[in-house]
C-alpha cells in the first residue's frame, strides 16, 4: 500500500462533523448497556471479589498466607505493584509526551489511556501496603509529626516510592480531571435529564469554553504535561532504585532506571491496546480510535520493546564484561538456573513476538495485535517476577538459598487486581466521555483557520 | 509538489567559509602535531576527546536525519539538510581513526599483556579487550555508519530532481534498520573507547549516557548552523519561531534527559558504595577534577535547563544561538571530563594544558570545509521532500 | 425586561474563519469587555484579540522551586538534625538520597498550585450562575458553533449599534442575553436541620465504633494477643499453669555456682572476699546496693529507709557489730538470708553480691571516720580548692 508523505493521515476517519463526533462520543452515556457489557461487568467483578476474599483472608491471618519466604521476601507482592505501575505509565506518555511531541493523534486514545493511568496506579498502590503485613499502619510513611517522634527514612528508596507512586496519583487525577472540565460542560448543555445536568454541571465548574480561560486553559495543561513527563519517568525510576540501590547481582545494575521506563511505556502500551481493540468496538468509535492509532501505538510498543531488550543484551553482556564473579553467577542461573522457564518466557514474549509490528500487516492486523500485546503484559509480567525471584533466590550465602512458590491466595490477588482494573475500565467506558470532545473537535479537518487563504495568521 | 515551485532559492555559500575552515584545520595540525611531539602520551588522550566530540556531532547528525524519517516528522524537514551536511563528515572518520590506532598503548593499559595477566577479573574480559579485536570493532562500526549515511543520504538527493515519494519510503525503511544499529554501535563506542579507558570499571548505562550527549550536541549544531543560515537567508524563508521553539525543546528534553541518565549513574553507583564501581568517579572528585565535576553539573545540567525554561529563550534566535555553542562546548567539557582522568593513573591532580584544546580545532574545521563544499552542488533545503510544505506549514 | 437587566449581547458564527475574523474586527472596533466562545481552542485566537502569553507559569515556577526548597530542608532538618540517624552507612545530609524526593515535591506543588491557581484565581471557578449558562447560545458554543460576546458593562456598549455590528460580522444568529434574576434561599429548613442531625449521630457512631471496636478486632489487635509467657502470672502453655518456671532438677545455670553452706546460720571461715574493691567493683555495688538493699536498709545503710512503717525496719549496717563481721557473714546473710530477710541468692549474682558486700564496707568506713581519713579527705579537698 501507497502512502502519501505530503498529507497527514486523517485523525478522524469517515469525515464526521463535530455534532457528529460529540452525538458519538455522548452515546455510550445515555443508553444502556447491552447484556455483553453485563457478563462482561459480573466477570470482572466476580474476579474483583475472588481478590477481596484473597485481601481478607492476608488481613486476618497475616502474610504466612502468601508463598512469600526467605530469601524471596518480595514474591508477588512487589512483582504485581511493579507490574501495576508499569501498566500506569502509558497514560501520562500518550497525554503527556506525545502532547509535548504534538503528535496530534494521541487526542483518540489520551483520555482513555489516562484513566487506564489512574486505575491502574490504584491496583499498584495496594500491594505495597498490604504486603506490609499491617496496612493499617501505613501511615508511618508519610512525614507528619508523630507521638513515637520518628520521621521517615527518606534516604529509603521504598519511602522514595511512597512520594513518587502517590504524587503521580495525584498529577495524573489533575491532569485526568483538567481534561474533562470542559467535556463536563458539553455534556451538561447535552444532558435532558435533570440529575445528570445537575451532576455535570458540578463537576464542570461553570465553564464556558471562554477564549480568555481556553488561553490560559491551554498554557496550564502544556505546564501540567510538561511536569507530568519527568514525573512519568521518575516514577518508574524510583521504582527502578528499590531494586538498583541493593548490592544484589542482578538488582545492582546502572541501566535499570531508562530500562524499567522503557519497560513500563512498553507494557502500559500493550494494555491500552489490549483494551482498546475491544472497545472501539463495543463503543462504535471505529473512527475515532482508527487502525492507525493502533499502528502507530504497535510502532511504539516495537520501540520501547527493542529497549528492553537492549537492556537484556546490555545486563548480559556488562555482567560478563565486569569480571565479578557473582555477577557472572546471576547471569547464568537467570538464563539457565531453576528460574530458566520464567526467563525465555520473558524474553520471547517481551523481545521476540513484538518484532513481528515491523511488518505493516501485523501491526494493522487485530487478531494478530491482539495476541502480541497480550504476550507483552505476560512477558513483563514475568520481568518482573524474574528480576525479583531469580535475583533473590540465590543469595550470597548459598545456606539462604530458597525457592519461591505461590500459594492460591497469591493467585487470588493477582486475579483480583486485574478484576478491579477492568471493572473499574468498564465502569468509566459508560459513564465519561471516553474521547477528550474538545480536543477531537479541534482536530478534524476544517477546526482551525485557513493559514494562507485569508489575510490572518496564526 | 513539484520539486521546483516551493519557495526556496538556492543561494551559494560564501567561500570564506572554506577558507576559515582550512585555516583552522592549519593551525590545528600543526599545533597537534606538536602537542605529539612535546607529549604524545597526554596529546594521544586529548585527541580522543575530540575525536569523540567530532563523532558526536557527525553521527548524531545521522541519528536526526533518521530520526526525521522513522518518526515521519515533518517539521524538521526544512532544516534536515543542515544536520545531512554536518554528517557529510561522517568518512573522514576512517582517516582520523588512524593515529588513535598508533597509540592504543599509551590509551589503553588493558593492551599491554603483563598488565591483563597481572589480574584475574582482566584477564576473563581479555577475550573482548584485545587490541586486533578493538581494531576491528572499530573499523566495522565506522564502516557500518558510512554505509547507511550513503544510502540515505543519496536518497534524500535523488528526492530533489524527481521528487519521488518511494524514496521516502525507502529511507523510512533504512532508517529503521538504522536506529537499533546506532544504539549498538554507539554503545559500543562508548564502551570501547572510553569506558576500557579504565580496565576495571563498567557501568551498564554508560552506552546510554554517551547517547545522551550525542544526541544533545547534534542537536546544537543543527540549531547553531540553521539559524546562522536562516539569519544570512540561506535557508527557506518560510522557517520561523514555531521552528525554532520545536528545537528549543528538544534541546531542553535533552538536556533534562542528560541529567536524568547522569544522575541515575552517579546515584546508583553513589549508593551501592561497591569499590569496583566507586573508584571511578572518586578519580574525578579528588584533586582539580573535582572543580571540573562541579562546573560539570553546573554548566551541563542546570545552566541550559534553567536557560531554556522559558518560551521567550526557545524562539528568540539569539537567545538560541547562544545555548547551542554553550552546549557544544558543555560537550566537550563532558567527554574531557571522562577521558582525561584516566590519564594521569597515579596523582589525580589536575593540570591544566595547552595540548587538550588544540586538537577542536582541526575537527571544526573539518566540518566547516566539508559543508562548503557540499552545499556547492546540493541544495539547503530538500525541495523534492513531499513533507516540506507540511513542515513549512507546521505551528504549534 | 429592562435594559438595565441586559448581561451582553451574543452572537453565534458557523466557521473558525469567520470567528476570528469577528474577533479581530471587535478588538480593533476598540471594545474592551468581550468575549469569545468555542468548543476547542481555535489557533491564532489569542493573537486576533490582543491577548498576550498567559503568565500562569510564574505560580507553577514559584511554587514547584518552594516546594524544592521546603522538602528538601525539611529532609534536612529531620535527617542531621531533629532525629540523627545514620542508614547504610550514609552520611546525615545524603544529597543525592534527598533529590528523588525533592523531585517528587517540586512537582506535586507545582502541579497542585497551577490548577488550583488556574481554577481559582484566573478563572474565578466554580460560577454556576453564570447569566450565559442555559441559553442557548452556551449550548451551540458547547457544540460546534462559535460565538462571541459583547458584554453591556463596556464602555462603547451600544445596544442597537452593537447588533448591527455583530450582524455585519456575519453572525447568523444575534441575541440578547439577561443577567438572572437573584434567587434567594433559606438556610435553616427543616429538612436541612434533620440531615444535619442524622449526620451528626452517623458520624459519631462511626468514629466510636472505629476506634473502640473496629480497631480491636483480631487483624488490628496491634500485637496484644499474643502467645507468651509473662512473669508472675498464669499461662495455659504448662500443664502446672505456672507461667515462671523452676530450673530443671539437678542443673546449674552458667555463671552461678551451687552455695554449699545454705541455711547454716554461721559463716564458714573459708569464704574470703576474692574482689578487689576496684573503681568498677565498687560502682556495681552502689547500683545492685540501691537496687535491692536499700529499699529497707536505706540509701546509707543507716536503717531510715522509705519502706519505714510499712515493712519490718531494716537494721542499720553501719554499726560496730556489722563492722566487725567478716566479708563472708555478710555475704552469707545476703545469699543466706536472715530473721525476715529472705535470701537474694537468685536475684544477685555471685560477683554482684561481693560487690555489695564492698560497697557496705565503704558505707561503713564514710560513717565512721578514723582520724587519717579526715586528714586525707582534708588534703584531698584542699588541692581540690587550689586546682
Amino acid at each position: 500500500m501507497s502512502v502519501d508523505y505530503s498529507k497527514e493521515i486523517p485523525l478522524v476517519q469517515g469525515r464526521l462533523t463535530m455534532a457528529e463526533l460529540d452525538e458519538a462520543i455522548a452515546k455510550p452515556m445515555s443508553i444502556r448497556p447491552g447484556k455483553i457489557y453485563f457478563i462482561a461487568l459480573a466477570f470482572t467483578s466476580g474476579l474483583l471479589l475472588l481478590g477481596v476474599l484473597g485481601v481478607s483472608l492476608t488481613f486476618y491471618f497475616g502474610i504466612g498466607e502468601w508463598g512469600n519466604n526467605q530469601p524471596v521476601a518480595w514474591g508477588w507482592g512487589i512483582t504485581n505493584f511493579v507490574f501495576w505501575v508499569g501498566i500506569a505509565h502509558a497514560g501520562t506518555l500518550i497525554s503527556a509526551i506525545l502532547y509535548l511531541l504534538r503528535q496530534k493523534w494521541r487526542t483518540g486514545i489520551s483520555r482513555f489511556a489516562e484513566a487506564m493511568t489512574i486505575f491502574a496506579v490504584m491496583c499498584a498502590g495496594i500491594f505495597p501496603i498490604i504486603h506490609t503485613g499491617r496496612p493499617w499502619l501505613a501511615g508511618y510513611l508519610l512525614p507528619y509529626p508523630n507521638s513515637h517522634h520518628l520521621w521517615p527514612n527518606f534516604i529509603s528508596p521504598l519511602v522514595w516510592d511512597v512520594f513518587a507512586v502517590s504524587t503521580y496519583l495525584i498529577v495524573s487525577a489533575i491532569f485526568w480531571y483538567v481534561g474533562l472540565i470542559p467535556d463536563f460542560a458539553t455534556l451538561r448543555d447535552r444532558a435532558v435529564s435533570k440529575i445528570k445536568k445537575f451532576v455535570y454541571s458540578l463537576f464542570s465548574l461553570g465553564w464556558r469554553h471562554s477564549n480568555r480561560h481556553w488561553r490560559h486553559y491551554e498554557k496550564v495543561y502544556m505546564i501540567l504535561a510538561g511536569l507530568a513527563t519527568p514525573l512519568v519517568l521518575s516514577v518508574h525510576t524510583v521504582v527502578s532504585f528499590d531494586f538498583a540501590v541493593a548490592v544484589l547481582p542482578g538488582w545492582h545494575s546502572t541501566i535499570f532506571p531508562p530500562y524499567f521506563v522503557a519497560g513500563a511505556i512498553f507494557s502500559g502500551f500493550a494494555m491500552v491496546v489490549t483494551a482498546l481493540v475491544f472497545m472501539r468496538k463495543v463503543l462504535g468509535l471505529e473512527n475515532v480510535i482508527t487502525i492507525d492509532h493502533l499502528d502507530r501505538m504497535n510502532k511504539i510498543i516495537l520501540l520501547t520493546g527493542s529497549m528492553v531488550g537492549y537492556a537484556y543484551l546490555m545486563e548480559f553482556f556488562i555482567s560478563w564484561y565486569s569480571g565479578v564473579p557473582t555477577e557472572q553467577y546471576v547471569a547464568i542461573n537467570r538464563a539457565f538456573g531453576e528460574y530458566a522457564w520464567g526467563y525465555w518466557i520473558m524474553v520471547t514474549c517481551n523481545s521476540l513476538f513484538p518484532q513481528l509490528f515491523w511488518f505493516r500487516k501485523f501491526r494493522r492486523s487485530i487478531p494478530a495485535m491482539f495476541i502480541v500485546v497480550v504476550l507483552v503484559n505476560v512477558g513483563m509480567w514475568f520481568e518482573r517476577f524474574i528480576i525479583i525471584a531469580s535475583s533473590l533466590h540465590r543469595d550470597f550465602l548459598p545456606s539462604s538459598w530458597g525457592y519461591f512458590t505461590p500459594t492460591w491466595v497469591d493467585f487470588s490477588i493477582l486475579l483480583g487486581s486485574f478484576g478491579l482494573f477492568f471493572t473499574l475500565v468498564l465502569l468509566f467506558s459508560r459513564t465519561l466521555p471516553v474521547v477528550t470532545m474538545s480536543e477531537i473537535k479541534g482536530v478534524v479537518e476544517g477546526a482551525h483557520p485557513t493559514h494562507h487563504g485569508g489575510d490572518h495568521d496564526g | 509538489m513539484s520539486p521546483n515551485d516551493s519557495g526556496y532559492i538556492k543561494k551559494d555559500l560564501p567561500d570564506n567559509i572554506f577558507k576559515a575552515g582550512s585555516l583552522l584545520l592549519v593551525v590545528g595540525l600543526v599545533l597537534g602535531i606538536s602537542g605529539f611531539l612535546v607529549d604524545s602520551y597526554r596529546a594521544s588522550f586529548a585527541y580522543l576527546v575530540s575525536f569523540i566530540f567530532f563523532l558526536s556531532i557527525v553521527v548524531g547528525s545521522l541519528f536526526l536525519v533518521a530520526l526525521e524519517y522513522a518518526a515521519n516528522a515533518d517539521w524538521s524537514t526544512p532544516f534536515r539538510r543542515v544536520s545531512e551536511f554536518l554528517a557529510a563528515g561522517l568518512p573522514l572518520l576512517l582517516i582520523f581513526a588512524i593515529p588513535l590506532m598508533f597509540n592504543t598503548g599509551s590509551l589503553f593499559q588493558w593492551s599491554h599483556a603483563d598488565y591483563i595477566h597481572s589480574d584475574k577479573m582482566l584477564e576473563a574480559k581479555s577475550a573482548y579487550l584485545n587490541t586486533p579485536f578493538f581494531m576491528i570493532r572499530v573499523f566495522a562500526i565506522i564502516i557500518i555508519w558510512i554505509l547507511f549515511y550513503t544510502f540515505i543520504i543519496r536518497n534524500s538527493r535523488k528526492q530533489d530532481e524527481s521528487g519521488n515519494q518511494l524514496l521516502t519510503k525507502r529511507n523510512i525503511i533504512l532508517s529503521v534498520i538504522f536506529i537499533p544499529v546506532f544504539a549498538i554501535t554507539v554503545t559500543l563506542v562508548a564502551v570501547d573507547w572510553i569506558m576500557s579507558l579504565e580496565s576495571k570499571w563498567f557501568s551498564t548505562i554508560f552506552g546510554v549516557y554517551l547517547f545522551a550527549g550525542v544526541a544533545l550536541s547534534a542537536l546544537a549544531a543543527l540549531t547553531l548552523v540553521s539559524i546562522k543560515l536562516k539569519e544570512k537567508g540561506f535557508l527557506h524563508p518560510a522557517i520561523k519561531e514555531d521552528h525554532y521553539y520545536s528545537l528549543g525543546t528538544l534541546m531542553f528534553a535533552f538536556t533534562a534527559f542528560w541529567g536524568y541518565i547522569a544522575f541515575s549513574q552517579y546515584m546508583l553507583i553513589w549508593y551501592g558504595n561497591l569499590p569496583e564501581e566507586t573508584f571511578w568517579f572518586m578519580q574525578r572528585w579528588e584533586g582539580g577534577w573535582k572543580i571540573i565535576s562541579i562546573l560539570l553539573i553546573v554548566t551541563h545540567f542546570i545552566v541550559p535547563f534553567f536557560y531554556l525554561l522559558s518560551y521567550e529563550s526557545k524562539t528568540n534566535p539569539k537567545k538560541l544561538k547562544f545555548i547551542s555553542i554553550w552546549i557544544l562546548c558543555v560537550h566537550f567539557l563532558d567527554l574531557y571530563w571522562l577521558i582525561m582522568p584516566s590519564m594521569s593513573k597515579n596523582d589525580h591532580a589536575y593540570s591544566l594544558n595547552w595540548i587538550d584544546f588544540v586538537f577542536p580545532l582541526v575537527f571544526i574545521g573539518v566540518i566547516l570545509m566539508v559543508f562548503q563544499k557540499v552545499s556547492e552542488k546540493i541544495n539547503l533545503v530538500p525541495v523534492g521532500d513531499p513533507k516540506l510544505k507540511r513542515g513549512l506549514d507546521f505551528h504549534l | 425586561m429592562a435594559d438595565n437587566n441586559l448581561y451582553c449581547v451574543s452572537a453565534l458564527f458557523d466557521t473558525p474563519d469567520k470567528i476570528i475574523n469577528a474577533a479581530r474586527k471587535t478588538t480593533e472596533a476598540g471594545y474592551k469587555k468581550f468575549d469569545v466562545n468555542t468548543p476547542y481552542p481555535v489557533h491564532g485566537m489569542d493573537k486576533a484579540m490582543g491577548m498576550g502569553q498567559s503568565k500562569i507559569g510564574y505560580i507553577t515556577l514559584f511554587f514547584g522551586l518552594s516546594g524544592a526548597v521546603f522538602i528538601f530542608l525539611f529532609m534536612w532538618w529531620t535527617f542531621a538534625s531533629n532525629y540523627n540517624i545514620v542508614v547504610g552507612g550514609k552520611p546525615f545530609l545524603s544529597a543525592p538520597a534527598f533529590i528523588p524526593i525533592t523531585f517528587e515535591t517540586t512537582v506535586l506543588f507545582a502541579a497542585i498550585s497551577t490548577f488550583v491557581g488556574m481554577i481559582a484565581v484566573f478563572f474565578k471557578l466554580p460560577h454556576n450562575s453564570h447569566p450565559l449558562h442555559d441559553t442557548e447560545y452556551m449550548k451551540a458554543v458547547s457544540g460546534d458553533k462559535f460565538g462571541l460576546v459583547i458584554e453591556a458593562d463596556d464602555e462603547q456598549f451600544e445596544r442597537n449599534k452593537v447588533t448591527e455590528f455583530l450582524k455585519s460580522l456575519g453572525a447568523f444568529q444575534v441575541a440578547d442575553v439577561y443577567l438572572p434574576e437573584k434567587e434567594t434561599y433559606k438556610l435553616f429548613t427543616s429538612g436541612f436541620v434533620i440531615f444535619l442531625i442524622i449526620l451528626a449521630i452517623v458520624t459519631s457512631a462511626a468514629t466510636y465504633i472505629t476506634l473502640n471496636k473496629l480497631m480491636y478486632v483480631v487483624p488490628f489487635s496491634w500485637m496484644e494477643v499474643q502467645p507468651k509467657l509473662n512473669a508472675q502470672e498464669e499461662s495455659d502453655i504448662f500443664t502446672d499453669g505456672k507461667g515462671m518456671r523452676p530450673p530443671v532438677d539437678g542443673t546449674v545455670a552458667r555463671g552461678e555456682l551451687p552455695y554449699p553452706f545454705y541455711g547454716q546460720t554461721n559463716p564458714p571461715e573459708v569464704l574470703s572476699n576474692p574482689t578487689v574493691p576496684t573503681k568498677k567493683i565498687l560502682e556495681l555495688g552502689k547500683r545492685k546496693f540501691l537496687t535491692f538493699c536499700s529499699p529497707c536498709h536505706g540509701n546509707f545503710a543507716q536503717g531510715e529507709s522509705r519502706l519505714n512503717g510499712q515493712f519490718p525496719t531494716g537494721p542499720t549496717l553501719v554499726s560496730g557489730k556489722i563492722i566487725n563481721y567478716p566479708d563472708g557473714m555478710i555475704y552469707h546473710i545476703i545469699t543466706n538470708g536472715q530473721n525476715v530477710m529472705p535470701s537474694y541468692m537468685h536475684q544477685i549474682n555471685r560477683e554482684e553480691r561481693w560487690a555489695i558486700v564492698d560497697y557496705v564496707r565503704v558505707l561503713q568506713r564514710a560513717q565512721n571516720p578514723s582520724q587519717s581519713d579526715i586528714q586525707e579527705v582534708k588534703k584531698e579537698s584542699s588541692s581540690n580548692v587550689t586546682k
